[in-house]
């Protein structure tokens, strides 16, 4: 059952070392419906993981709140499970555990722990992995039983900061398949941080953009799926990297310098 | 690439890991002969240690030493020879110490201790009664052989108690340690007492623990200063090693609906076996040297009484040939157990890269 994610009026202070006080998010509000592909774009250092950390439950807010239909978060729940940008698959454990942590947890028994393990390693395309150690994977198979672990637990939201961020092109388009394939046949709502233009526009039905904490635009994706080259280089496409770039105070020039 | 080229290379991977392996055990072989080597050189005539380090063998040349080496351990006059003749019954112990030698009659055996050693050496008692009395019966003390106990039984209680006391502390430590993890007041307890005890020099505390506790009662001497060392260093290396489990890891774990016992159980448990192990390791070299030192200030059974007597003893009755042997033996049964204790390491860390790579 899938809920409305809303953030009301959400601020995040630091305070540096020096005493000088950061705001990493500046009343910040907007909701999500159910089953939306959102990513958050900003450059570095910008609030979004910050954001990401709030919903998860992982970072209390300094003022406003996140709710996750009619209930405030309050910490970390299996109901925002989270893919991380480095690598937090349990070394320790077989790949099907990894997946199975979750399930365990929650207490669910022997039989359903095992069949939806199955299926979600299945679906991720490690079934042959199953009794391998991380260590033995790739990268960009350890992504995929992070992918598999947080979608097995039942989520209503899950949670990406940067996951493929480290990966090279080709492991990452892989991934991106992956995970829309996931997506399509969920509908759960994905909140997806990057900074790579490109990654949002594969993937995103809107685009939060942050801009030293605050929500500067909220941009909807109405890109044609699947979305190849071709819709990449749209016009359609084109507008959104330009008002992405604008907001975020560079120049197509520099962007192509980049 | 064809699949006969995929199997010759898997062949060679195996052909190097059984190379590696062999390797390993030359290089231990190696490092034997070597430190026999090293200790004939060191007891010949020309040395200026010669009196004080025997010959492990016997006192003949170096090389004979070595290349007669098995057969060197029949020879009486060196320490190896020495050891293994005293290893189940001492005559030299009875002569000088009787009080280093337990009753062997029948009647006055109720320590537990005895009890075993009696029956390991049942055959020399049964048959020397039967001399004596013409059946396997109990005679009077007076009328016993003159031996007793060799080192054997002395060194299997050194052996169990450090064992015990090791697993006391790893057992109290882990708890305590793991524990501070979920309920953060035990840290605030424990670590100051801890850091406290841990800044001393914990060899200081064993005349303490012998004055406190006395001789006669091991379980709060031995037992009780390896315990409290193992639990000190157990304590700290537990809490490291939680310590350096990668915050991600944890908040992945909370995140996916873990609990705080599902995250012991799962992820401070198994995460922190590297480093806990590597402790343990640290911890039991370390309690070797202490169980023995406390044995020398003042136990009456062990090893370290055994070191004590031939202390008194230097100059007399092969008593550096005993020194030698006893503690080569603690030496060889610390890379004996060091060596078992890698095999399970191995195993259970065997997820890490570094834990596959450990030992052979």
């Amino acid at each position: 059952m899938s809920r409305v994610v809303s953030f009301e009026g959400l601020w995040c202070v630091f305070e540096h070392r020096s005493g000088q006080l950061v705001n990493a998010l500046h009343d910040v509000s907007f909701e999500v419906q159910p089953g939306e592909f959102v990513c958050v774009v900003g450059r570095s250092g910008h609030g979004k993981t910050t954001l990401l950390r709030v919903l998860a439950g992982l970072q209390p807010p300094t003022a406003g709140q996140t709710r996750l239909g009619d209930t405030v978060v309050e910490g970390p729940g299996a109901d925002r499970a989270m893919v991380f940008q480095q690598d937090t698959v349990f070394p320790w454990l077989h790949v099907r555990d990894n997946v199975e942590f979750g399930l365990r947890a929650l207490k669910v028994d022997d039989e359903e722990r095992k069949s939806t393990t199955a299926h979600w390693l299945d679906a991720v395309g490690l079934t042959d992995f199953a009794d391998s150690w991380p260590r033995e994977l790739s990268g960009g198979m350890r992504k995929r039983v992070a992918l598999a672990a947080a979608m097995a637990v039942g989520s209503d939201v899950i949670l990406m900061d940067e996951p493929f961020g480290s990966l090279d092109y080709f492991t990452r388009r892989n991934l991106h398949d992956v995970l829309l394939d996931l997506w399509e046949e969920t509908q759960k709502t994905i909140f997806f941080v990057t900074h790579d233009i490109e990654e949002a526009l594969i993937l995103a039905d809107r685009v939060i953009l942050l801009a030293e904490g605050k929500l500067v635009d909220d941009i909807p994706v109405d890109l044609p799926r699947p979305r190849d080259e071709d819709v990449r280089a749209s016009a359609g496409a084109v507008d959104i990297t330009k008002t992405i770039l604008a907001h975020l105070g560079i120049t197509e020039e520099e962007a192509t310098q980049v | 690439m064809t699949s006969t080229d995929v199997l010759d290379v898997r062949a060679k991977a195996q052909r190097e890991k059984r190379r590696r392996r062999i390797a390993s055990i030359v290089y231990i072989a190696i490092g034997i002969t070597l430190f026999f080597v090293a200790w004939v050189l060191l007891s010949l005539e020309a040395s200026p240690w010669h009196y004080d380090i025997p010959p492990p063998f016997g006192a003949v040349g170096p090389f004979q030493d070595i290349l007669q080496g098995v057969w060197g351990l029949f020879r009486e006059e060196g320490a190896i020879a020495h050891f293994w003749s005293n290893l189940g019954t001492s005559q030299d112990m009875r002569i000088k110490f009787v009080h280093a030698c337990p009753d062997l009659h029948p009647a006055n055996v109720n320590n537990p201790f005895r009890q075993v050693a009696s029956s390991l050496m049942g055959w020399k008692y049964t048959s020397d009664t039967a001399a004596l009395t013409g059946g396997p019966l109990p005679v009077p003390i007076g009328q016993l052989p003159d031996y007793c106990y060799g080192y054997g039984i002395h060194l299997i209680v050194t052996i169990i108690r450090i064992l015990l006391g090791a697993a006391f502390g790893t057992i109290a430590g882990l708890a305590i340690g793991l524990s501070s993890l979920v309920f953060p007041k035990v840290a605030q307890v424990f670590t100051p007492i801890a850091s406290f005890f841990g800044t001393a020099p914990i060899f200081i505390a064993a005349p303490f623990f012998v004055i406190w506790f006395g001789v006669e009662v091991p379980i709060m001497t031995t037992i009780g200063l390896v315990t409290f060392y193992t639990t000190l260093l157990m304590y700290f290396f537990s809490r490291r090693a939680a310590e350096n489990i990668p915050v991600g890891i944890v908040e992945s774990a909370l995140t996916l609906g873990g609990t705080p016992r599902s995250i012991f159980r799962w992820v401070y448990l198994p995460g922190t076996v590297p480093e806990i192990a590597g402790g343990f390791r640290i911890a039991l070299a370390g309690a070797w040297g202490l169980g023995v030192l406390v044995e020398v200030l003042g136990i009456q059974v062990g090893g370290g009484h055994l070191i004590d007597i031939w202390r008194f003893l230097i100059g007399q009755l092969q008593a550096p040939s005993a020194l030698v042997a006893l503690i080569t033996f603690y030496g060889v049964l610390a890379v004996v157990v060091d060596a078992l204790l890698l095999v399970v390491i191995r195993y259970l860390t065997r997820w890490s890269e570094a834990g596959r790579r450990l030992g052979l």
